[in-house]
């Protein structure tokens, strides 16, 4: 099991598009903060919540996370590797759970780049503009815990999803499609629905105020809830499909 | 001893297509089987039902006595190539080796060891888009001796090969099978493996048509002759007329039994019916194949 982790994760590291995704993270989040904390006006940068949500721009790495997660499993049936993968490791259990730890790994590297560099980023903003800093070592501490934290099971929701939906360009709609459209209007519209999707409970996690937040511990058992349900759907599904 | 591959009533069922249709066979040690048959045969199916990729709708498929997915660490045993698509093209040839290597416990070197048996070691750090299809053959070829297994399963493995390629391959596997290993090589075509392997089994619409030794084959008093030409349909009316047995292969190449090239010519020529092709007991071989994977045409 520890040898197929490795493979895994060799998977990930060994192509570009992994180092891609995080190049293109980690210039969005510092992208993102450079713009908000140099346009924002000095009282609005004052407010602990405001303050908050410039350092947490690093919780983009839920979607590039979201997507290694998709492209480890959908990649393989894109390109047909999945054929020696089962070849030499017929249970596709297995597999799966090796690329749900792969991947999980993965994400908490992709979020400690990320929140480390809008942190920095966010950080010395604030310093150059002579602001102080108003939130407290607890609020920081619950930030980055909750980024690594909702970044690594995002990472583990995406293998769940691409066990799912193996065509890559469907998975991949579906994932991004879910984010920037269906939870932002669910949650807008109906909070006490949307207030129980994975991206809502990522922002539980990261501490965001909000009346219709859960609490972050609520946050991390429903980000585990989706994960593994994705996970066990898409593994029942890998079972009964025959590979061509 | 019972076989190394062992095939028993073995039937996939696609909806109401019947892929393959209650196939038996045996692989003992030591051989290299061409496994034969037209494009849609079923051949692929087959494999992928030994190799624990799908799941047969009836029988079963048996290698060293238990289903593939029940081998422990299977490519210490089967080593096997399906196609020459199972590759990330952003990934080099060598991290293909040591991913697959890594997921079983061999050693990173051991990759590099199967990249200069087959010939890769040049190319090893770089990116599989930029290898040339017998080079992806042969990236296969080398996942399935990462294990150094006793069983070699290989689909097609000549598709895309240059003639240099084929021969290559050729006298790999002479050389794998004389070290004592059995090799199972599918193929659309005789002629490919003709040369390689010694014996056959030829299978049409997911059904066994013959299981001999090549010599068998080869000896059998057939007398089939092959032919083609630009005009396949007259010609095949014109043979019909003289009351010959004629079988029509899909590539419009005709077998004709009871006549020798002689007279198949003279009836072309007397019906002003261009031949491209006549070929006589020389190559029964391909003749036998050709009639028995055959349409009977109506």
């Amino acid at each position: 099991m520890i040898g197929l982790m490795r493979a895994e994760s060799l998977k990930i590291r060994s192509t570009r598009t992994t180092l891609g995704l995080l190049a293109g993270m980690t210039a969005l989040v510092v992208l993102v903060v450079v713009l908000t904390g140099v346009f924002a006006k000095s009282s609005d940068l004052i407010g602990t919540s405001n303050q908050l949500s410039l350092l947490s721009y690093g919780s983009f790495a839920i979607v590039f996370a979201g997507l290694a997660g998709v492209l480890l499993v959908t990649s393989e049936y894109r390109y047909g590797t999945i054929r020696p993968t089962l070849l030499f490791n017929p249970s596709r259990a297995r597999v799966l759970i090796a690329k749900l730890v792969a991947s999980f790994l993965a994400g908490i590297i992709f979020s400690v780049v990320a929140e480390g560099a809008g942190l920095i980023a966010g950080l010395l903003i604030l310093t150059a503009r002579g602001l102080p800093l108003t939130l407290s070592g607890g609020d920081i501490g619950l930030l980055i815990g909750g980024t690594i934290a909702g970044t690594a099971l995002w990472a583990a929701l995406g293998v769940g999803l691409g066990s799912l939906i193996r065509n890559q360009v469907g998975a991949l709609i579906v994932l991004l499609s879910w984010i920037f459209v269906v939870e932002p209007l669910v949650f807008a519209f109906v909070p006490s629905v949307g207030r129980w999707f994975p991206g809502q409970a990522v922002n539980a996690l990261t501490g965001l105020a909000s009346a219709h937040l859960l609490a972050p511990a609520a946050a991390a058992a429903v980000l585990v809830l989706w994960a593994s349900s994705l996970a066990v759907a898409g593994n029942a599904l890998m079972a009964r499909t025959d590979v061509s | 001893m019972a076989g190394i591959v062992v095939v028993e009533s073995l039937t996939k069922r696609f909806g109401r297509v019947v892929a393959v249709d209650d196939l038996s066979f045996s692989l003992e040690a030591g051989t290299i089987t061409g496994f034969l048959g037209p494009n849609g045969a079923g051949k692929t199916t087959t494999l992928r039902m030994l190799l624990g990729l799908a799941r047969p709708t009836h029988g079963r498929a048996l290698v060293f006595g238990k289903p593939y997915a029940r081998l422990r660490r299977p490519p210490l045993l089967v080593g096997a190539v399906l196609e020459a698509t199972g590759f990330h093209p952003g990934r080099s040839g060598r991290d293909h080796l040591r991913m697959l290597g890594r997921s079983i416990g061999i050693p990173d070197a051991r990759a590099d060891e199967v990249l200069r048996l087959v010939e890769l070691d040049g190319a090893a750090k770089r990116l599989v888009k930029g290898y040339s299809l017998g080079m992806r053959q042969r990236l296969g070829l080398a996942s399935a001796l990462l294990g150094d297994p006793e069983l070699l399963v290989l689909d097609e493995p000549t598709n895309g090969l240059d003639p240099e390629g084929v021969r290559w391959l050729r006298d790999f596997l002479r050389a794998t099978a004389q070290g004592g290993k059995t090799v199972l090589i599918s193929s659309h075509g005789l002629a490919e493996v003709a040369q390689t392997v010694n014996r056959v089994l030829i299978i049409n619409h997911g059904r066994l048509v013959v299981e001999s030794t090549l010599e068998e084959l080869t000896s059998s008093p057939d007398g089939s002759v092959c032919t083609r030409s630009t005009q396949p349909q007259r010609l095949l009316h014109a043979l019909r007329a003289e009351r010959l047995e004629v079988t029509e292969a899909s590539d419009g190449a005709l077998a004709v039994q009871g006549a020798t090239p002689e007279r198949i010519g003279a009836i072309a020529c007397a019906a002003g019916i261009p031949l491209s092709e006549l070929v006589g007991q020389a190559s029964s071989l391909e003749g036998a194949f050709l009639r028995l994977t055959s349409e009977v045409a109506s």
